[in-house]
């Protein structure tokens, strides 16, 4: 394939056209390197590179075994066949499930349903336009996509005392698909952002006013009620009353069909299965049919700028929600030249996760040294710091300490809560232990997880909370284990392990030292494997 | 406010175009110094002014809007007065409410505002607005009171986090206070009087061997560091450094004393006034603590009648602790809520949102107790003195800490941004 790839590139050179054929990742790092004239860092060192895939496409640490394979491949295009590796590798979908369950939900829960939605949808790399009409417009014939409704149902439920959230509803469809947050024009135009207007809120917002949630079955599902009147709003600003139907910002309204009275239906509702009916005119049909589609513009914009902050650590709008022109992207060419080439790759997600995995941008070090030492995020001229996820951080401490083999393999699958509660038990199950990681290391629901914010509550799980803690000492096979059965040296194992590196010789001394030195190896090993696991290192890609 | 009423966005009551654009005048001259004179130098300049006494905050926070009818500016036998009879006070010819029989008594240690006037009548809107001093716009998110202080003044010396927050409900680490500070000066929260999770070192780890594996783990920091950008890796020692701080002063969280539990009454806010004034003696800089369910919509008079006692309780008891402890003199104590209540009684025998007329109390370093300023008219609705918006309140507490609000700014990404609103300016009157 990379031959094939290289012959491209040649031709292309040849025939000086080089701009048409060029691939994506070199014409991103053309955007990139054009945008300034201060120098930029050099490439990243093979287990840099290699634990940032890691962490990026699969969502971990890669194992030792992975790790020396690596290494020990002499092939000068070892790292797009091992990005290619993990784009087809099993724990790909449980990674993008992941990220994207958290962008998209902002932790407001879990179901099934959805993350069975996700997961196919991975699995099959369905593409982000297909998924989109899924979530704004969900089958219900479907089994395997139908969850995504949840997208839509979660955000309807009541929480505490308030109301049921429309606006909210209509303001996430607005920032996640859209890029833009128009929560502050709903009573009024945006007062410092003028691309914003009250109209492009309300316009949204018919969409969905007249939804609810069905209880008719015990998957997610949306019903709609039958639409007739334009919605009427107010502005706090200005007199008069104004009208819209469902309306995307940028395209026309969609017209409101009339119906004689009670012939709004397509199917009637039913009384004794308790479904609703389905009305003829569904804003949602619209909605899924004007929304993901190559001409709207935001929506691939919107699409690419996300995929480059789940590389790249921010998106070249920032914040992702408030695309606007007083907040323009720090590369706008680049921003629309990948937004262009993903709707014609027909919204291929592991197609641009691998150009962009292939630029120069993406495989730069994250060492700073002092030419580099002015640099700012938004310039990409070093690979700047990610922090781990709750998700990322569970399946690396599982990997390294080498816990995730002895997890009872029937309670991978199963659900926690079977054990007696009267015990002070763990919890052994993924699901028990996914809940810790959540409750020390996951933002509120509603809370976006697009900032650094390291906590206490974190630290102190590290420090002092049973759950890593019990995962560390020797067990068959585990990384105690392993070290405690050798002799005199010690680091190479555990840097390879837990940070995928070898060791500096300082840092062999240092920990060889510590451990040779001490009366009580095994407590000394045990310490050894914490202190790497509870390090800044293991805790940001870097 | 009326709801054809436009929300200005600037620092003004109501009632008060006049000393709006007066103050505006005077806010243009001290930006203007700002600029010219100590613009972006300030930040080094506030380390020395801390170098005082180390200063603190116990700010009470009363979520849901307090009634000041029924508290601070009681008004017997009028038209919207409501059942209950105001009652003298330690200070001859000033009255507050009967609901308060305790803090009557310790009136001359404390000072008052009732010609309070603020904006926003929602809870969404008005709750962050006066935690946030009602900065001008300028495109960031302002930090609450408690985020400011943490960053102005620092942690101090009592290697416990700047600013801690005692609450009912769930704790943990509240990042969202700090707006653009940064999720460092957000806030630690104590939930239900309960210590954070984890805070206790295993029986598998002694101390010994907690400091042979904290000393690895800075190692491995200290390697990271050498060649790395400092942002990340500081925030991530922060927590840690944090979490050892409060591990080693686990005795914070010990049950208390029989006898302040009666003083300060067995109630969640007694609970957490209590905490709070630890918190306090322990050395934090900044302590929120919070009491929730004013928002007496409906039966408003039975509400503050079991509402008003626990607050009196527990918030003169701690004044009266602080003070026989000497520690007034750099403690600032600040009892709020996000306004007051309307004088009209609904027909839910309740009050509404009332952010035109209300009450803030406070007592302690900087301030001139005994001082009563401010007021409404004999109905309550209206302040008829010169009214004070939650700006103004922000310059106070800031100059009564000794910062100099009108020459001190913030810098973010470059970006000077003041500390206080800069159309509004310190309240003299309540300063010592």
């Amino acid at each position: 394939m990379s031959s094939r790839y290289l012959l491209v590139v040649v031709f292309t050179f040849c025939s000086l056209q080089p701009l048409f054929a060029q691939q994506l990742h070199q014409l991103i790092d053309q955007q990139i390197e054009q945008a300034t004239s201060a120098p930029f860092a050099g490439q990243s060192t093979e287990t840099e590179f290699l634990r940032r895939i890691y962490l990026d496409l699969v969502g971990q640490i890669p194992t030792t075994s992975e790790t020396l394979e690596f290494l020990a491949d002499e092939n000068k295009d070892r790292r797009s066949r091992l990005i290619d590796k993990l784009l087809e590798d099993p724990r790909y979908a449980r990674r993008m499930s992941e990220f994207f369950n958290v962008m998209l939900m902002e932790r407001r829960g879990v179901d099934s349903d959805w993350q069975l939605f996700l997961t196919s949808s991975f699995n099959e790399n369905m593409p982000w336009d297909e998924m989109v009409s899924h979530m704004v417009s969900p089958d219900t014939n479907s089994e395997e996509t139908r969850g995504s409704a949840y997208f839509l149902t979660k955000r309807l439920e009541k929480y505490g005392q308030n109301p049921t959230d429309f606006p909210g509803l209509a303001s996430d469809i607005g920032r996640m698909f859209l890029g833009m947050d128009l929560a502050c024009a709903q009573c009024h135009d945006h007062l410092f952002i003028d691309d914003y207007k009250q109209a492009d809120f309300q316009g949204l917002f018919a969409f969905i006013n007249n939804s609810f949630i069905r209880n008719d079955t015990d998957y997610p599902a949306i019903g709609m009620k039958p639409v007739k009147v334009k919605l009427e709003f107010n502005s706090v600003f200005e007199e008069g009353t104004f009208s819209t139907g469902p309306k995307l910002p940028g395209l026309s309204e969609i017209p409101i069909p009339e119906f004689i009275a009670g012939e709004e239906f397509a199917v009637e509702p039913d009384k004794e299965t308790k479904a609703p009916g389905i009305p003829k005119f569904n804003p949602l049909d619209f909605l899924a049919q004007q929304l993901p589609t190559r001409t709207n513009e935001s929506f691939n914009l919107n699409a690419v700028n996300r995929i480059w902050f789940l590389m790249m650590g921010r998106g070249l709008v920032h914040p992702l929600d408030l695309h606007h022109s007083d907040n323009p992207p720090s590369h706008p060419q680049l921003l629309t030249l990948m937004g262009q080439q993903f709707a014609n790759n027909n919204y291929d997600i592991k197609w641009l996760i691998r150009q962009i995995a292939l630029s120069k941008a993406y495989q730069r070090t994250g060492t700073i040294t002092p030419r580099v030492a002015d640099a700012k995020h938004k310039e990409y001229r070093v690979y700047a710091e990610k922090p781990l996820s709750a998700e990322q951080l569970m399946w690396s401490m599982l990997t390294a300490t080498g816990q995730l083999q002895l997890i009872p393999s029937e309670s991978k699958t199963e659900n926690a809560g079977n054990s007696d509660p009267s015990e002070d038990k763990l919890d052994e199950s993924l699901e028990g232990i996914r809940a810790d990681f959540l409750a020390a290391y996951a933002n509120p629901p509603r809370e976006p997880e697009t900032e650094f914010a390291p906590s206490v509550r974190g630290a102190l799980f590290v420090l002092n909370g049973p759950r890593v803690l019990s995962w560390i000492p020797a067990k068959a096979g585990n990384l105690a284990d392993v070290l405690s059965q050798q002799n005199g040296d010690y680091a190479k194992t555990l840097y390879l392990t837990i940070l995928s590196r070898n060791p500096t010789s300082q840092e062999a001394n240092y920990f060889n030292q510590h451990i040779n030195s001490h009366s009580d190896k095994t407590k000394a090993i045990e310490q050894a494997i914490w202190a790497l696991l509870a390090s800044n290192e293991f805790a940001i890609n870097h | 406010m009326s709801s054809n009423q436009t929300p200005n966005p600037l620092c003004t009551p109501v009632e008060h175009k006049f000393s709006r654009r007066h103050l505006l005048g005077a806010g243009a001259a001290a930006s203007a110094m700002g600029i010219g004179g100590l613009g972006g130098l300030v930040q080094p300049l506030i380390a020395d002014q801390m170098h005082q006494k180390e200063k603190q905050v116990l700010f009470i926070w009363i979520d849901g809007g307090m009634s000041q009818l029924e508290s601070w500016d009681p008004k017997p036998n009028t038209q919207f007065g409501g059942p209950f009879r105001s009652i003298p006070t330690s200070i001859p010819g000033i009255q507050i409410s009967e609901l308060m029989p305790k803090t009557s008594q310790i009136m001359h240690k404390l000072a008052l505002d009732r010609g309070v006037s603020t904006f926003d009548n929602s809870h969404s809107a008005g709750v962050p607005r006066i935690n946030r001093g009602d900065p001008k716009d300028r495109g960031v998110i302002y930090p609450y009171f408690g985020s400011a202080v943490a960053n102005l003044m620092g942690p101090g010396d009592s290697g416990l986090p700047p600013y801690v927050w005692v609450k009912p409900g769930s704790g943990g680490f509240k990042y969202q206070d700090a707006g653009f500070l940064g999720p460092r000066y957000g806030a630690l929260a104590i939930g239900e009087g309960e210590p954070p999770p984890n805070i206790l070192l295993p029986e598998t780890v002694n101390s010994k061997q907690n400091d042979d594996r904290n000393a690895l783990r800075k190692f491995a920091n200290q390697q990271y560091s050498k060649t790395r950008p400092a942002t990340f890796s500081e925030a991530q020692n922060f927590v840690f450094d944090t979490a050892e701080a409060l591990m080693n002063r686990r005795s914070l969280f010990d049950d208390p004393d029989p006898k302040d539990v009666e003083r300060y009454g067995d109630t969640p806010l007694g609970r957490d006034m209590l905490i709070g004034r630890k918190m306090i003696e322990a050395g934090v800089r900044f302590v929120k603590v919070n009491s929730y369910g004013w928002d007496t919509h409906g039966d408003n008079f039975n509400g503050h009648a079991s509402l008003m006692p626990r607050f009196d309780q527990a918030f003169s008891a701690v004044v009266d602790d602080l003070d026989e402890r000497g520690m007034l003199d750099h403690v600032l104590v600040i009892a709020m809520s996000e306004f007051g209540r309307t004088p009209r009684i609904n027909g839910h025998i309740g009050r509404d949102h009332w952010p035109e007329a209300w009450s803030i109390a406070m007592t302690g370093t900087g301030i001139k107790q005994g001082a009563v300023i401010g007021e409404t008219n004999a109905e309550g609705t209206w302040v008829t003195s010169e009214a004070h918006d939650i700006g103004h309140f922000f310059h106070t507490w800031f100059n009564a800490l000794g910062i100099d609000s009108e020459h001190t700014e913030y810098i973010n990404d470059g970006q000077p941004l003041p500390i206080a609103n800069d159309d509004c300016s310190p309240i003299r009157e309540l300063l010592a």
